[in-house]
């Protein structure tokens, strides 16, 4: 088969299931509750944070503990974009990539430079410091008290076509494609030429090297996209309500590393499953506990007890995560 | 990276996790989501756990146990009242969400008491497009209710931290006149608004040397050692704080590392619960004496009776009420508890003046046109208004004891009234009307 036809094959897949992703959302939030529905548009909006740590850390082998702070980079860019300069949200929210792609391109020629802890601390740094930088120019990023944007209300066009949209269904609508869109990219990067050459660098270096792969440069054009896609989460996350340090924390860079680690650090759809586990798991824990009468100084902790209890079996015993543990089921069924 | 057939079981699988918490929809009710023929559910977000959690962790199960007394003598107008909490660890995202929960899932009637200055940021213009009631709300930043036009629906539970300073700083202005103050204060809407309102008052500060400034909820993981460092290093004798308690118990230990001795400490009220103040010391090692020799001397303000005043009237009632129906962990009678029971004691009051016939708007017009007239266990009114949501509109000031009272200071409590914008200090003439003998409000 030739080169031109196989990307064409690629393409068409990539599509097909990011059209097949955006109905399957669509349909699921239609048999969902407002709640859930707004969870729907947290999942969608996390899940390209965590596609980052799937490019970065699964196909590439960096490990980054700071993918929060770049979505913070992207959230503050297209935030201060709208309220600063008057820009269109849907333009915020592009901008926002390459701002925050540019940031990443910074941070990657830094990290080419290191590897393992010494990345990972460089990271969490990152993630200690950019909210930090708020503060400190408190009159630029409006400190701790943030930047307030949102959604906004759907416009009459699609009311006019749709009925009545509520305000959890707008912000999935708002959200979905860009997810819809970020599926396809890193589809289509996992399995054309450019995935088999991070692969390349996160197996063996030297061999990489010897077949003739630039290292720096690869992981620096990682960085890049990893940051892009970070930054375009990290914009829609803010416009739930307020872009501002607390909506940042460091523990949202664990968050996205925990739903990689638990459905698996190199599988798209171990990444889905990642982070449909995160965001349900502590609502599935609450239903489940409500009809115990647990202690309240417990049944606080329970849902963070149990992510944390996940992701050590996970660690321990599956280390592919969910779609690691899928793959050698359907293995273990063929011979 | 094989994704295709796995993609597809993956997206099927993590539908299954999602299904499992999908909650059946309701059919829509006629009247306002959260009122019944039976019950009225509230619902109420504070940190529950983290860095900013201690003390204010208390303030919902008070008020659980005030209304969960009222439901024992038979409700607000035969409903009984719910309250549905929601932990948001004081961080922004997780207040998003939680609020979500509460108005979609829970399907509250209103958001009762939220704690929490930049968490409610995040939130408030939701809640008020949604035009759900959101009153008594624990923050005393004045930007959320001096203008009802911009927050309709947003009632405020404290009185505003401009006021309070305003009080507090003509006090220490006049007092210590010969004195270098200074201040340490978190840089939230909080802080700054304190600021704000000190400022107001005629003090004067220099960043970077008399005013120190800290990222709200780092107190625990950074310490405050370069800020207390700073207002040693510029002679501040008289150090105030405007930050919440578990940074002021942090200040204090920081304070006693550096040996540095300030002449007085004045607190800002959020910040300055005995309590808390002990409890965390306490978890550090350092003995309740100690803590309380510490604390002794501070000044403070308080719209309310100290909680270790025994003669008043409503610490009694309420403490016996959270002697007999608060179930939370810890139900040691102190501010927190006291705050609790008495915006619960207001929203039994609002809800009984609306009437049987209760709606959102109904609510919200109530407050708006009779809020000045509830009573409560505060030493002032409620400024509610049309033109204004501001909660409590005086303070007295107090100075803490050996036995961690706030008592009066010379002796007499004076209360001060002002406004959060130019308006002067003034002392109040509100007589605070007494209680019931069965500790339920009684409406018109």
């Amino acid at each position: 088969m030739s080169k031109v036809k196989t990307h064409k094959i690629i393409g068409l897949r990539s599509t097909l299931l990011a059209i097949v992703f955006f109905i399957f959302i669509i349909l699921l939030s239609n048999q969902f509750d407002a709640y859930n529905q707004s969870q729907l548009t947290n999942i969608a909006t996390l899940l390209i944070a965590v596609f980052s740590i799937t490019l970065l850390t699964g196909a590439s082998g960096q490990i980054s503990l700071g993918q929060g702070a770049i979505m913070a980079v992207g959230g503050y860019s297209s935030a201060l974009l709208v309220t600063r300069l008057g820009f269109s949200m849907w333009i915020s929210f592009i901008l926002a990539i390459f701002i925050s792609a540019l940031f990443g391109l910074f941070l990657g020629l830094a990290a080419a430079r290191l590897s393992g802890p010494y990345l990972a601390g460089t990271t969490l740094v990152m993630a200690l410091a950019i909210p930090s930088i708020a503060v400190r120019f408190e009159g630029f990023f409006s400190g701790d008290v943030g930047l307030s944007v949102d959604y906004g209300n759907p416009p009459d066009w699609l009311t006019n076509l749709l009925g009545e949209i509520s305000i959890e269904v707008w912000s999935l609508y708002v959200v979905l494609p860009f997810t819809a869109i970020a599926l396809f990219a890193v589809l289509n990067l996992s399995n054309t030429r450019t995935g088999r050459t991070w692969r390349a660098v996160r197996d063996n270096e030297v061999a990489a090297a010897l077949a003739g792969i630039n290292i720096g440069r690869t992981k620096v054009i990682v960085f890049v996209c990893a940051s892009g896609l970070a930054g375009l989460a990290g914009a829609l996350y803010g416009f739930r309500g307020l872009v501002a340090p607390s909506v940042y924390p460091t523990d949202l860079s664990l968050t996205l590393l925990t739903a990689a680690v638990i459905g698996g650090l190199r599988s798209i759809g171990g990444a889905i499953f990642g982070t449909f586990a995160i965001v349900f798991l502590p609502d599935l824990i609450e239903k489940i506990t409500k009809n115990f009468a647990i202690p309240e100084n417990i049944g606080t902790y329970l849902p963070a007890l149990t992510i944390g209890l996940l992701l050590l079996i996970t660690v321990i015993l599956n280390p592919r995560g969910a779609a690691g543990a899928l793959e050698h089921l359907r293995h273990r069924k063929r011979h | 990276m094989n994704l295709r057939k796995p993609l597809i079981l993956t997206v099927v699988a993590s539908a299954l996790v999602g299904s499992l918490v999908i909650s059946s929809v309701s059919a829509s009710a006629a009247s306002d989501p959260g009122v019944s023929a039976s019950e009225i559910v509230l619902g109420m977000q504070l940190p529950q756990t983290g860095a900013a959690s201690p003390g204010y962790n208390k303030v919902d199960d008070a008020a659980r146990a005030y209304f969960d007394y009222v439901n024992s003598k038979g409700g607000v107008n035969g409903r009984s009242i719910k309250l549905v909490v929601k932990d948001d660890t004081y961080k922004a995202g997780l207040t998003i969400s939680t609020a979500s929960k509460l108005i979609n899932e829970d399907k509250i009637f209103a958001f009762f008491g939220s704690i929490g200055t930049q968490t409610h940021v995040s939130i408030i213009k939701d809640i008020n497009r949604r035009k759900i009631p959101d009153i008594f709300v624990n923050s005393g930043y004045s930007g959320f209710y001096t203008d009802p036009k911009k927050y309709p629906t947003t009632f405020g539970g404290l009185g505003t931290y401009t006021v309070e300073a305003k009080i507090l700083g003509k006090y220490l202005k006049e007092k210590y006149a010969d004195k270098k103050i200074g201040i340490l204060y978190q840089s939230d809407d909080f802080g700054r608004n304190a600021l704000a309102g000190f400022t107001a008052a005629g003090l004067k500060f220099e960043a970077k040397k008399t005013a120190a400034s800290f990222v709200a909820g780092t107190q625990g993981s950074l310490g405050l050692a370069t800020q207390l460092g700073q207002l040693k290093a510029n002679g501040v004798e008289i150090v105030i704080i405007a930050a919440v308690s578990s940074a002021t118990a942090v200040a204090y230990a920081t304070a006693g590392a550096l040996a540095y001795k300030p002449t007085k400490w004045a607190v800002i009220s959020v910040g300055a619960d005995a309590t808390t103040f002990q409890t965390i010391l306490g978890a550090k090692g350092v003995p309740a004496a100690t803590s309380a020799a510490m604390l002794a001397g501070t000044i403070s303000a308080s719209h309310a009776p100290a909680p270790g005043d025994a003669a008043d009237e409503y610490v009694t009632a309420f403490k016996k009420i959270n002697d007999d129906f608060n179930k939370g962990p810890d139900k040691r009678w102190d501010n927190n508890v006291m705050q609790g029971m008495n915006i619960a004691y207001l929203a039994t009051e609002a809800l009984m003046g609306v009437g049987k016939d209760l709606t959102r708007a109904k609510l919200i017009a109530y407050l708006e046109n009779n809020g000045s007239k509830l009573s409560s266990a505060a030493f002032a009114p409620l400024g509610y208004s049309k033109s204004t949501h501001e909660a409590f509109t005086g303070f007295w000031l107090g100075e803490y004891d050996a036995t961690t009272l706030l008592a009066p200071i010379d002796g007499k409590r004076v209360v001060y009234t002002t406004d959060s914008g130019s308006g002067a200090v003034t002392v109040s003439s509100y007589k605070r009307p007494a209680i019931a003998a069965d500790a339920l409000p009684k409406v018109a």
